[in-house]
């Protein structure tokens, strides 16, 4: 729906002024009415006066009173015939002379009368000599009073609208005297005030037309200024501020568009505001395209940083002496923890846990290369406290900005289950002793490295018995913090780890992750959180290894079976595990014969493991073929009707829901699927 | 895999000892096509059966699907591995099992 267009300035201000114009208009004519008319009537009123007095001159006042008794006949007949031709000869309407009753001023009697109805066409008739009439008008009273007590040389009675069917008129009444000055009678001429009708139409009508002009003229005036002065530079500025609020570009710079110094402002006020915008724009983008640029580096470093460290597990699918497990999660998007393990040898796995002073990128930098340091170092032979002892020289050489890390770095000789250890600073390991809980194990700490030269740290030794456990952390575990600035402390960390010690280290870590998440709610994460734990299952263990290679064909399937059911036999395995061991491992088999090498014929290897602690079976397929993990596919829907099911996916699936712990990686060219079940 | 078929007119009743995987499931597949014309009610015998496998699965749902056009099949004697299986993969909720 079109809106409706609302009034503009324009319009607006041209009707104020309009009707400004027209009541002032009004006003004068008005006021000019008013002055016209009285000045008609003074003009009247003196021509009229000297008119009247003209003709009292023409009268004895001596004989005015004898008049009417009869006296001096002649004489009276003269003088009225003298004051006919008066009256005729001066327009003169009426002309009369009266003499008024003194006693009340309530009658006359009149003495002349001249008429002369073609004069104003009116029709009076004239009164006879000796005609008397009672005055009931005050105001014509009080003017005979006037006359006779000689209060005003002259007195007026003005008809300046239509009454009584006569044109306007003005009486005019002035005394008649005798000889000795004494008022004997009154004269009054009536005399019609035509000028004052005939003028007064075309009097208002040229004022009203003359305003009417006026108001045009003014109002065109106003119009051509406004729309000039006023509309044209704000409808020029209100344009451009509509376009560049549409289309956010440069545009024609508005200037100097008008004289008017509000306008102007207010037009380089949008041009300010235009060039403003666009520069804040700008810079918007590129800070934005910055940040982006900023953000997508970081996200490539946090993969660069998580793949630095080993983040596949399991990390040795074929070493069954232990188990081990770690995760990372940095507060920001890199963090400064770190954890890093590697086999030095054959019998030597060293484990490190470390944590950076300060978060973010420079801790992320300083953590890369103390970790390249550190596994250089340890791959190059000695001890834990020789290798911190580098490390920390190393550190130092080149620290500028004052930076340290905790570290733990500890070395198992994977044969008896002795750890060498060194302590840079860091948190205490956590012991579990195979049939105990997990307990802090205590020694004194080194000073951190990086902070201060020509440290040297010490070596400790920890014995771990088959089935012990060992657990790393970062403060970022006991110093998680709640909403309410609680910490998760080293108490609830125990009682974490020993909810979960009867299980694997995987379960243990997401165990004791699921508790400082629990603890912590709401709140954001303040410190990276980074975990290790070792499981030590025993190098008397190894000669457990089974290990069985065949061309992966269907037709081996028998062959494979066989394998793995006579390890389990060997174990006293129940025949229902056995059966759905089996199970597992034709579907796993068969899956890789069918699929890995499409038409060629690969290998295939399988080993088996016995657990003793808990007793279990871990089974293990590696195969050279195309990349392919079984686990990433949807798993079927097992509630449709026999109509409605799909042939196929039924195999992995059971797999994944009578196995433990299956897992798949690819690495190093071979598909490896392992899974285990406890016996 | 020991096949063992009996006809009794309409029903035919096929007992099967040993395991049924990946190897044995296409004979048994192969043994049904050519004895499942005319049967109205097939009763699958697995007394004997130890074991089952993704591919037995299959061919006891062509089995399935096929005797539901033409009449019933009823598996009896299912042992608890066998059983468990069918339970595992919702087998159980369409197969009538005895």
């Amino acid at each position: 729906m079109k809106q409706k267009r609302r009034p503009g300035i324009a319009f607006t201000i041209i009707c104020a002024i309009l009707l400004s114009q027209a009541a002032f208009a009004v006003m004068v004519q008005a006021i000019g009415a008013i002055l016209f008319t009285n000045s008609f009537k003074k003009e009247y009123a003196t021509s009229t006066y000297y008119m009247a007095n003209t003709a009292a001159a023409l009268i004895n006042g001596d004989h005015l009173d004898g008049y009417a008794a009869g006296e001096a006949a002649e004489e009276y007949e003269l003088t009225r015939q003298r004051l006919d031709v008066y009256c005729r000869k001066m327009h003169v309407s009426l002309l009369y002379v009266i003499c008024v009753d003194t006693s009340d001023y309530g009658r006359f009697v009149s003495i002349f009368n001249s008429v002369d109805n073609t004069v104003d066409n009116t029709s009076y008739t004239e009164w006879e000599l000796g005609f008397r009439r009672d005055t009931t008008n005050d105001e014509y009273r009080k003017k005979y009073r006037a006359m006779y007590e000689k209060t005003a040389p002259y007195e007026t009675v003005y008809r300046t609208t239509r009454l009584n069917g006569h044109n306007p008129h003005i009486t005019t009444m002035v005394p008649v005297s005798d000889s000795a000055g004494n008022t004997v009678g009154i004269l009054c001429i009536q005399r019609p005030m035509r000028e004052l009708r005939d003028a007064y139409r075309p009097y208002l009508v040229s004022v009203a037309v003359w305003a009417m002009v006026s108001c045009a003229v003014t109002g065109a005036l106003a119009a051509f200024y406004i729309r000039r002065q006023f509309l044209r530079p704000i409808q020029k500025t209100a344009d451009e501020a509509i376009r560049f609020a549409r289309e956010n570009t440069k545009g024609e710079p508005l200037g100097k568009i008008s004289r008017l110094r509000e306008i102007d402002d207010l037009a380089g006020a949008i041009d300010t505001m235009e060039s403003d915008m666009l520069t804040y724009i700008e810079n918007l983008t590129s800070v934005t395209a910055e940040k982006e640029r900023i953000g997508a580096e970081l996200s490539l470093a946090s993969t660069i940083q998580e793949n630095s460290i080993p983040n596949i597990f399991p990390p040795f699918p074929d070493r069954t002496e232990f188990d081990i497990y770690a995760s990372m999660t940095p507060a920001k998007e890199v963090g400064g923890d770190f954890y890093n393990f590697f086999l030095i040898d054959d019998d030597h796995l060293a484990m490190v846990i470390g944590d950076v002073s300060g978060k973010g990128v420079p801790a992320a930098l300083f953590m890369m290369v103390t970790n390249i340091l550190l596994s250089d170092r340890t791959h190059m032979g000695g001890t834990p406290g020789e290798i911190l002892t580098y490390v920390n020289r190393n550190l130092c050489e080149h620290n500028k900005a004052d930076m340290f890390v905790t570290l733990w770095l500890g070395i198992l000789e994977i044969s008896t289950g002795k750890v060498v250890f060194a302590n840079a600073g860091h948190e205490d390991a956590a012991v579990c002793s195979k049939d105990g809980a997990f307990a802090l194990y205590k020694t004194r700490h080194g000073f951190v490295a990086g902070g201060m030269q020509g440290i040297k740290f010490r070596d400790f030794e920890l014995q771990l018995q088959p089935g012990d456990k060992l657990f790393l952390y970062t403060d970022g575990v006991p110093e998680a913090t709640d909403g309410e600035n609680r910490m998760f402390g080293m108490d609830r960390t125990l009682d974490a780890l020993n909810a979960n010690r009867e299980k694997t280290p995987q379960e243990i870590l997401e165990g004791v992750h699921g508790s400082v998440d629990a603890f912590v709610g709401e709140a954001p994460q303040f410190d990276d959180l980074t975990m290790l734990c070792l499981h030590y299952i025993g190098a008397d263990k190894k000669n457990d290894v089974h290990e069985l290679t065949v061309d992966a064909t269907p037709e081996n399937l028998g062959a494979v079976t066989e394998f793995i059911d006579g390890v389990l036999q060997e174990a006293g395995c129940p025949m229902k595990t056995q059966m759905q061991i089996d199970l597992a491992v034709e579907e796993i088999f068969v899956n890789i014969a069918h699929y890995a090498y499409e038409q060629e014929t690969g290998k295939a290897t399988v080993l088996i493991t016995l657990g003793q602690d808990p007793r279990a079976a871990h089974i293990t397929f590696l195969d050279s073929g195309k990349p392919y993990d079984p686990l990433g596919k949807k798993d079927p829907d097992i509630t449709a009707s026999a109509e409605e099911r799909k042939i196929g996916g039924l195999g992995v699936f059971l797999v994944k829901k009578t196995m433990d712990n299956v897992q798949y990686v690819y690495r190093d060219g071979r598909n490896i699927l392992s899974f285990q079940k406890n016996l | 895999m020991n096949i063992q078929q009996t006809r009794n007119g309409n029903e035919l009743v096929v007992a099967l000892e040993g395991r049924l995987d990946t190897v044995t499931a296409p004979e048994l597949e192969a043994a049904l096509k050519d004895a499942l014309e005319g049967v109205e009610e097939l009763i699958l015998d697995f007394e004997k059966l130890d074991y089952i496998s993704s591919a037995g699965l299959r061919v006891l749902l062509v089995a399935q699907k096929t005797m539901s056009q033409q009449g019933s099949m009823k598996i009896r004697n299912v042992n608890e591995i066998i059983r468990e299986v069918f339970d595992v993969t919702g087998f159980s909720d369409f197969l009538t099992i005895e």
